[in-house]
């Protein structure tokens, strides 16, 4: 069973008990007139049977609906405790902790190491990490002089299962690895982790690590050579897997898409439904513990939307990805817009699916990346849980068509973002992607290295002009916040407090 | 108690029209329903069932305000990145408590609000993005931890520098305190785990750390910690134990970043 229908059938039981007395009016929907009618003849009914609305009735209702509200609370822990332990997992390869990253999987806990093979139990997972990231077995957790390890794990997109028990996530991997002296490395990858919980504990049960490149600092990914029919790293021959891979793939510049473990299964994105007005409920001493109760749902549904609408911009980040447009404007509202630096604004899922070819064809072409990490997300929910904002940052790997080939360029942008709660399901309304910068792989964003961003094309015409009129690096500016500050509660102004205190002559600059 | 027929008319047009488009699949239930419900009999619940109810309602209010909570501070840390992106100086000193602290790479301690203020404005730069200057402070990873008492917090992260001046890779522990029901930084604490130069990357273009010296002003206190980043060893405690073993921490090896490391 899905959680999809788990949350609309919690809901729909506590409701029902409550209004059920309403429901030839709210099904039937009969023409305006009718309806008045049947409304006063059923109300008078109601108000001889409120007595029997009983207390008994009414007590049962409540227990039922704490019992959904532990239940969701439950299922936003279990999202947190996903998050932390994939989190962990990366600071421990960071610093050569290689059997604390190990101790996180489950007895039985796999790693499919690419196209490597598996390698299955925890000293075995020890061993890999510690051999790929340059420890040593004969040695407690470390690295040796001169040995960079760092994996950040970024974009968690975390599907709880209905059941509560066992759980999926998809990570992005970004590392910077190096050896003093003798190399530096980028490296970018997929994770499509499978987890459980025993005993209420959290643990990996597998790991499934798509390497999309490792890639030398000096070139960059635009210079990587296709791989060859045997691309299986040299540690795995000295190190042999338990178990040929089950992943058949090849690593960039082909274009690979990791199955997605959400394809059929949106749950990530879903939380109770908005609430258009609180309940009236009676004046009696179980009438205040179901006004709370009211209260406490929504509270917590705003919680849960949080981490849903961070999923929902996960999910649009790994679709855009790998120029899987369609999915991605699948994300959106149907009157929903998407605007990309100065390409202007395109509106509507057909419109934004067309606009988004401006960067390349559905799938993109081989050879070119469009990496845009969904990161550092800053998410607030409206009071009712109808509508949310976001403000995210992507630092953008990518390589663009030029006259000489593939060419990397680096970028950076902001996201100001808008969403909205469909009945349970969070969809995009509005996205916004400031250009903060684009720059030449080989040279860097500064001086000749710096390239002005994208104007609007004229092949694929937007529906808008863009709203806001800007230039990316060297020209610099502050995307407004959605929000006032989270300490003051106030709006940024910190350009009008340097006036106001040079003004007052104040050793400020 | 009697109500006009327009009252009521109007009370169950308000009710039909806010049910009606949410909960369709409430007319699945049979009518059935409602001759059970006007049947059972009315038994009012004893106050121990209420309270009981109300204390289950208490331990689920909790649970909700850590979730609150976890969220609140990572709203702090990430902000404080996008502050530092643009010279944000106010809005990012307004992250601290009055007695709070700050402390990035080896640059020492520096104590209070205006010391915080004076430690960017003063060592870094003037107020609002500088034309020509990239200075992204990217928030990563970031791992919270709200204490049993709901009033601390702390969160691991990382700060990606991307700036005109090349690469940065530093980890933050930082501690935060909730006042008055508003969460704010109460330590920043930030080792450096990587900083190069862009043109050949981290191959060897490495500044191995500040120092109270580096640039002005001087901090309140030393250092908490004398260390090397890259090419050297370092790694900061981390403040939660394993998720999975519950067990803390073990040191590092002692040959850590050394040649003879594993020998």
């Amino acid at each position: 069973m899905k959680k999809t229908l788990n949350w609309t059938s919690t809901l729909i039981k506590e409701k029902s008990l409550r209004v059920n007395r309403l429901f030839p009016v709210a099904c039937l929907l009969p023409p305006a007139s009718i309806r008045l009618l049947l409304a006063a003849c059923l109300l008078s009914l109601v108000s001889v049977a409120s007595q029997a609305q009983t207390d008994d009735a009414r007590y049962t209702t409540l227990l039922a609906r704490l019992n959904s509200l532990k239940a969701e609370a439950t299922q936003v822990e279990d999202l947190n405790a996903i998050t932390r332990l994939g989190r962990a997992f990366a600071y421990y390869l960071d610093k050569g902790y290689f059997g604390e990253a190990a101790n996180l999987f489950a007895d039985e806990g796999r790693v499919v190491y690419g196209v490597d093979g598996v390698y299955t139990g925890r000293d075995r997972i020890k061993e890999l990490f510690t051999r790929h990231g340059g420890g040593s077995m004969n040695a407690g957790p470390g690295l040796p002089f001169g040995r960079l390890n760092m994996h950040m794990h970024l974009q968690p997109l975390v599907t709880i299962s209905a059941d509560g028990r066992s759980a999926q996530a998809r990570w992005r991997e970004w590392g910077q690895l190096g050896n003093y002296k003798d190399k530096a490395e980028w490296s970018d990858a997929i994770l499509e982790n499978d987890y459980i919980k025993e005993d209420g504990v959290w643990k990996v049960r597998e790991m499934r690590y798509y390497i999309n490149f490792v890639a030398p600092y000096i070139g960059g990914w635009a210079s990587l050579e296709p791989a060859g029919r045997d691309w299986r790293s040299p540690i795995s021959k000295d190190f042999k897997p338990d178990q040929r891979s089950p992943l058949n793939y090849k690593r960039f510049p082909e274009i690979t898409v990791p199955p997605f473990h959400y394809a059929d299964n949106k749950s990530s994105i879903m939380t109770p439904p908005p609430v258009t007005a609180m309940p009236k409920r009676p004046d009696d001493a179980l009438g205040k513990l179901e006004a709370r109760a009211d209260q406490e749902a929504l509270k917590l549904a705003r919680v849960h939307a949080v981490r849903a609408v961070e999923n929902l911009q996960a999910m649009f980040g790994y679709y855009f990805d790998k120029g899987l447009w369609s999915d991605a404007a699948d994300l959106f509202t149907d009157d929903g817009t998407w605007e990309f630096g100065q390409y202007g604004v395109y509106q509507g899922k057909a419109s934004i699916a067309r606009g988004m070819t401006v960067i390349g064809p559905e799938g993109l072409e081989p050879g070119q990346l469009n990496n845009f990490p969904m990161l550092q997300p800053v998410i607030h929910v409206s009071e009712d849980n109808s509508k949310a904002w976001g403000r995210f940052r992507s630092d953008v790997m990518r390589s663009v068509d030029g006259p000489d080939g593939m060419k990397g360029q680096w970028g950076g942008g902001l996201y100001e973002n808008e969403y909205i709660n469909d009945n349970g399901t969070w969809k995009i309304s509005k996205q916004h992607y400031w250009v903060t910068y684009w720059g030449d792989y080989d040279k860097g964003w500064v001086r000749d290295g710096i390239i002005p961003v994208d104007q609007a094309s004229t092949e694929v015409p937007p529906d808008a002009p863009p709203t806001v009129v800007y230039e990316s690096l060297p020209h610099t500016y502050v995307v407004p916040f959605h929000y006032n500050h989270p300490v003051t509660g106030e709006p940024h102004d910190d350009m009008g407090r340097l006036a106001r205190d040079k003004a007052a002559g104040k050793n400020v600059r | 108690m009697k109500k006009s027929l327009n009252q009521m008319i109007t009370s169950m047009k308000n009710i039909s029209l806010k049910v009606n488009g949410l909960f369709p699949a409430s007319c699945l239930l049979p009518p059935a329903s409602l001759v059970l419900m006007l049947a059972t009999p009315v038994q009012a619940q004893t106050s121990a069932e209420l309270a009981a109810l109300e204390s289950e309602l208490d331990a689920i209010s909790t649970r909700i305000e850590r979730l609150q909570d976890m969220e609140e501070i990572e709203i702090l840390q990430r902000s404080y990145g996008y502050y530092v992106d643009k010279s944000l100086w106010y809005s990012l000193t307004d992250l601290w408590t009055d007695d709070g602290t700050l402390e990035i790479g080896g640059r020492g301690v520096f104590t209070g609000k205006e010391r915080v203020f004076e430690y960017m404005n003063v060592g870094l730069s003037p107020v609002g993005p500088t034309q020509g200057l990239l200075m992204d402070h990217q928030q990563f990873q970031n791992l919270a931890t709200i204490h049993e008492d709901g009033l601390t917090a702390e969160i691991r992260g990382i700060a990606f520098v991307m700036s005109s001046g090349g690469w940065g890779h530093c980890y933050y522990e930082n501690d935060f305190v909730k006042e008055d029901g508003v969460w704010k930084m109460k330590t920043l604490h930030g080792p450096f785990n990587m900083y190069s130069g862009y043109a050949k990357g981290w191959v060897d273009d490495i500044i191995i750390n500040t120092w109270p010296a580096k640039f002005p002003p001087p901090p309140d206190l030393p250092p908490t910690v004398i260390y090397l980043a890259y090419p050297s060893y370092y790694v900061e405690p981390f403040h939660y134990p394993n998720p999975v073993t519950g067990e803390p921490m073990p040191a590092s090896d002692p040959k850590a970043g050394g040649e003879a490391f594993g020998r």
